[in-house]
């Protein structure tokens, strides 16, 4: 018999379980994140998008995985292989199609789950370094989004990416030569194309990966947050487990499925009805291939970014506009810091709080909206209202957060 | 703790089982529907079945003795237009070939005669070794130079030098294991042949 | 209750601000009223694309063998109504004019329209067909495109056919240009609704699993 200690495994010893167990933590892994994980019984319906987030992750790299069988990154053919995927690979549209919601389902789903933290006060202390690495998150979904978008290489894949490229060249000194730099060219060429799918094909989903990985890690070390923004591990019962919490499987496993087959029948209606989602999910102007020598009439970033564009264009100060833009997104690693109340849930808290985050949402939708439109001068100035309003949520929030009203926090869930 | 205990009476073990047994049958089919499209996607596409469609090709313009090369789905397809001489010579080579009859070898039923040819005076085969996928020379001359003086004329692979007679037949003694193959093909007018398409798929294009 | 509430609101904001977003150009186009699921109005379609427009224009991501797969005809029929058999069935629908020859002739090279319709969308190309007008010097001019290098090829149904029939000629060519832009979209609609039927039910099922498993919770 086995000489070495197997003291430390759960599975009985003969048994195949027993014989990976003793040599790989199967089931304590299995144990610390799904079996015995304890997350509080009042999740409500925001605390769906965790999971679905997870989903689409894995919906995008199958059905990724699968493109890059057929794309061909390069200037001269990657138009057309998108057309190949479309028309002459064996369900190529469908995979393409999924592929292309799926990238729009991610953010709607990142959106709201990001919403769920701000109303629940999930960033709070202890669970800052769980907030900070979403925002990581965020930020690396908001360039595999971006470089994948280059991809298809229609006019506004080109031109989107021209534009954004060159806000580079608004920082001070190096900001030209960054921006060819990035660029590998003088302008978005051959060589944009096949950096930018060596990076959203390779590195960052594999940096996706080892976010999310964290991300998770992270949570199941301090513990989920609820509705109610009360710790379940203050209550616990004779065997040491809180008495509000539930094990995440079967309970979460099951409520996630139904969850998971819901979403799945919006994204099927999407995918099956819809594709172009209104010209937001893929834009009609990048059903022409791109053209260096023709810019299209309107240009307008996909719809995931367009409040960060608004804010960019509201500002009338090439540099500072892309200030602004960066410190929109920097304000929301902040958020731990900034928001001083000790009460985590929306639930108990002060007046001041919800006011100044239906502010900030609001704030967020317009300059949505606006970041669609082309520049008059009224929506501009609309944008630069809704820019104000937009940052006002995280400097008055560190006062008001300080001195404000709460309501009694329940000891346990409700 | 606020989970009842399973031996709590309330809790249907039964109805429970059976409920997680239909989701997972019809989750299972699920899955299984959805890696439907993933899997057909690599089947060859519509781009590869276009490069695999049949081929014409002009043979008037073919002098005795002399070959043409078609490509069909990549491959290189050989029309060698036979003088009587070459076909008179193909019975005496017989003894020093591995497969005489073609009975190992890769041919349409209608190619499987003496001549290996729905019209005797006209070989067409896939121009790839059956050795290892090179391309052999084409050496029609007796005795040519670079492949022995008792050389009756065929083909003669470069890599590991197997050699096919006239009819594509392998010699004893080589590498390669079986004759060339032989590929579909039927003629469309005495002029023009058809490379990828039986003669029984006459109307269909 | 009250976040399903938020989250509505939130929508519905967001549908508005996106409807608002996708307002039409500056031209009245006309409903091109053109139905995919009309096989004969697509065969008429691609036989008067092939008389009318394929002496300039193609549409070069379709094959022949599709369209006929697609259309219900035979790979001889499709290469006999649209190629007068100088094609073979599984190439491209290519242009007849010579590269370069339009460059010359008309000053410009025609646009392939294989993705048109996605680009411009149906309304616009049946708008497009039909908007020729003589102006005063007896030109032909187009008031959606103002200057196109474009003649007006329907020209002979404008003068000599009823309005009907060169409502009809446009709507077919609209109607093959919108299955060639996309000529899975029918595959797209047929199986879509079998999907989300099946998960209907796989819904039904998880539903009644997590209602099974939660009544071991207290609340």
């Amino acid at each position: 018999m086995a000489e070495y200690d197997t003291s430390n495994s759960q599975a009985k010893s003969g048994t195949l379980l027993g014989w990976l167990d003793q040599r790989y933590p199967l089931i304590s892994t299995w144990n610390a994140h799904i079996g015995e994980y304890y997350a509080p019984k009042n999740f409500n319906f925001w605390y769906f998008f965790g999971s679905l987030a997870l989903l689409v992750l894995v919906n995008q790299f199958v059905t990724g995985i699968w493109l890059t069988m057929s794309y061909k990154p390069s200037a001269e053919e990657a138009f057309n292989s998108i057309e190949y995927i479309m028309r002459d690979v064996e369900w190529g549209w469908l995979i393409r199609y999924m592929h292309s919601t799926g990238a729009s389902a991610f953010f709607i789903v990142i959106y709201l789950h990001m919403m769920r933290g701000l109303m629940y006060g999930s960033y709070k202390e202890p669970r800052e370094l769980v907030w900070l690495i979403g925002m990581m998150l965020f930020l690396v979904l908001m360039a595999e989004a971006f470089m994948g978008y280059l991809l298809p290489w229609g006019q506004m894949s080109y031109w989107g990416a021209q534009v954004i490229i060159s806000l580079f060249g608004a920082i001070p000194l190096i900001g030209p030569d960054l921006a060819t730099w990035v660029r590998g060219d003088y302008i978005i060429s051959d060589a944009s194309l096949n950096r930018f799918f060596a990076l959203h094909v390779i590195a960052l989903p594999l940096v996706l990966l080892i976010l999310v990985f964290m991300h998770i890690v992270a949570l199941h070390r301090v513990g989920s947050n609820n509705p109610d923004g009360v710790e379940i591990k203050k209550v616990k019962n004779e065997q040491g487990l809180p008495v509000d919490g539930i094990p995440f499987h079967p309970y979460y496993s099951v409520k996630d499925s139904m969850g998971a087959v819901f979403f799945a029948i919006l994204f099927a209606l999407v995918v099956f009805y819809v594709p172009e989602g209104g010209g937001f999910f893929l834009e009609p102007p990048n059903f022409e291939p791109a053209d260096p020598l023709k810019t299209p009439e309107h240009i307008a970033p996909v719809w995931y970014f367009t409040p960060y564009y608004a804010i960019l264009r509201a500002v009338p100060d090439k540099f500072l506009g892309v200030v602004a833009m960066g410190a929109a997104i920097m304000f929301l690693f902040a958020m731990p810091w900034l928001d001083r109340c000790k009460v985590r849930s929306i639930r108990y808290r002060g007046l001041s709080f919800k006011l100044l985050l239906a502010m900030f949402v609001v704030s967020f939708i317009i300059l949505g909206y606006l970041g669609t439109q082309p520049a008059t001068p009224e929506l501009t100035l609309m944008a630069q209202i809704f820019t104000t309003t937009y940052f006002l949520f995280f400097l008055i929030l560190p006062y008001t957060s300080a001195r404000e009203k709460t309501k009694p926090v329940p000891e346990r869930v409700k | 703790m606020s989970i009842k205990n399973n031996n709590d009476s309330s809790v249907n073990l039964q109805r429970r089982r059976i409920l997680t047994g239909a989701t997972g049958v019809v989750g299972a089919a699920g899955a299984t529907f959805l890696a439907v499209p993933f899997v057909s996607s690599w089947q060859p596409s519509e781009k590869a079945k276009a490069a695999g469609a049949p081929v014409d090709a002009d043979i008037s313009k073919l002098k005795p003795g002399q070959m043409l090369t078609i490509e069909w789905r990549g491959k290189p397809v050989w029309v060698v237009r036979r003088t009587p001489e070459m076909l008179a010579k193909l019975p005496s080579l017989d003894d020093s070939l591995r497969d005489p009859a073609s009975a190992e070898s890769v041919q349409p039923d209608y190619c499987l005669n003496p001549s290996r040819a729905v019209k005797e005076e006209y070989l067409i085969v896939v121009g790839v070794c059956t050795h290892l996928g090179c391309a052999p020379l084409y050496r029609p001359a007796i005795g040519s130079p670079d492949v022995g003086a008792d050389w009756q004329g065929g083909f003669f692979c470069p890599c590991h030098g197997s050699r096919f007679d006239l009819a594509g037949r392998v010699f004893k003694s080589v590498p390669a294991p079986t004759n060339l193959e032989i590929p579909p093909y039927r003629f469309l007018t005495d002029a023009v042949v058809r490379i990828g398409e039986d003669p029984s798929e006459q109307g269909a294009a | 209750m009250k976040s399903w509430m938020l989250l509505i609101g939130l929508l519905t904001l967001t549908v508005s601000g996106m409807t608002q977003a996708a307002g039409g150009p500056a031209i009245e186009l006309e409903d091109a009223q053109n139905n995919l699921r009309d096989q004969d109005s697509l065969q008429r379609g691609a036989v008067l694309f092939s008389n009318y427009c394929m002496a300039c224009h193609s549409v070069k991501y379709m094959r022949y063998n599709r369209i006929a797969r697609d259309l219900g005809w035979s790979d001889e029929q499709v290469l006999q109504n649209m190629t007068f058999n100088q094609a073979r069935a599984v190439d491209h629908v290519m242009t007849r004019m010579q590269a370069g020859v339009s460059t010359e002739i008309l000053g410009t090279e025609p646009p392939d329209l294989s993705l048109m319709a996605r680009l411009k969308g149906p309304d616009y190309i049946y708008t497009f067909l039909r908007a020729y007008q003589l102006d005063e010097n007896g030109n032909w001019d187009n008031s959606v495109l103002k200057g196109t290098s474009m003649p007006n090829v329907l020209e002979s149904f404008q003068r000599h056919s009823t309005p009907e029939d060169y409502a009809q000629a446009a709507r077919d060519i609209t109607n093959f240009l919108e299955y060639v832009g996309e000529p899975a979209k029918l595959e797209r609609y047929d199986l879509g609704w079998k999907v989300i039927l099946f998960l209907l039910v796989l819904l039904l099922l998880t539903y009644l699993l997590k209602r099974e498993y939660w009544r071991d919770i207290k609340h």
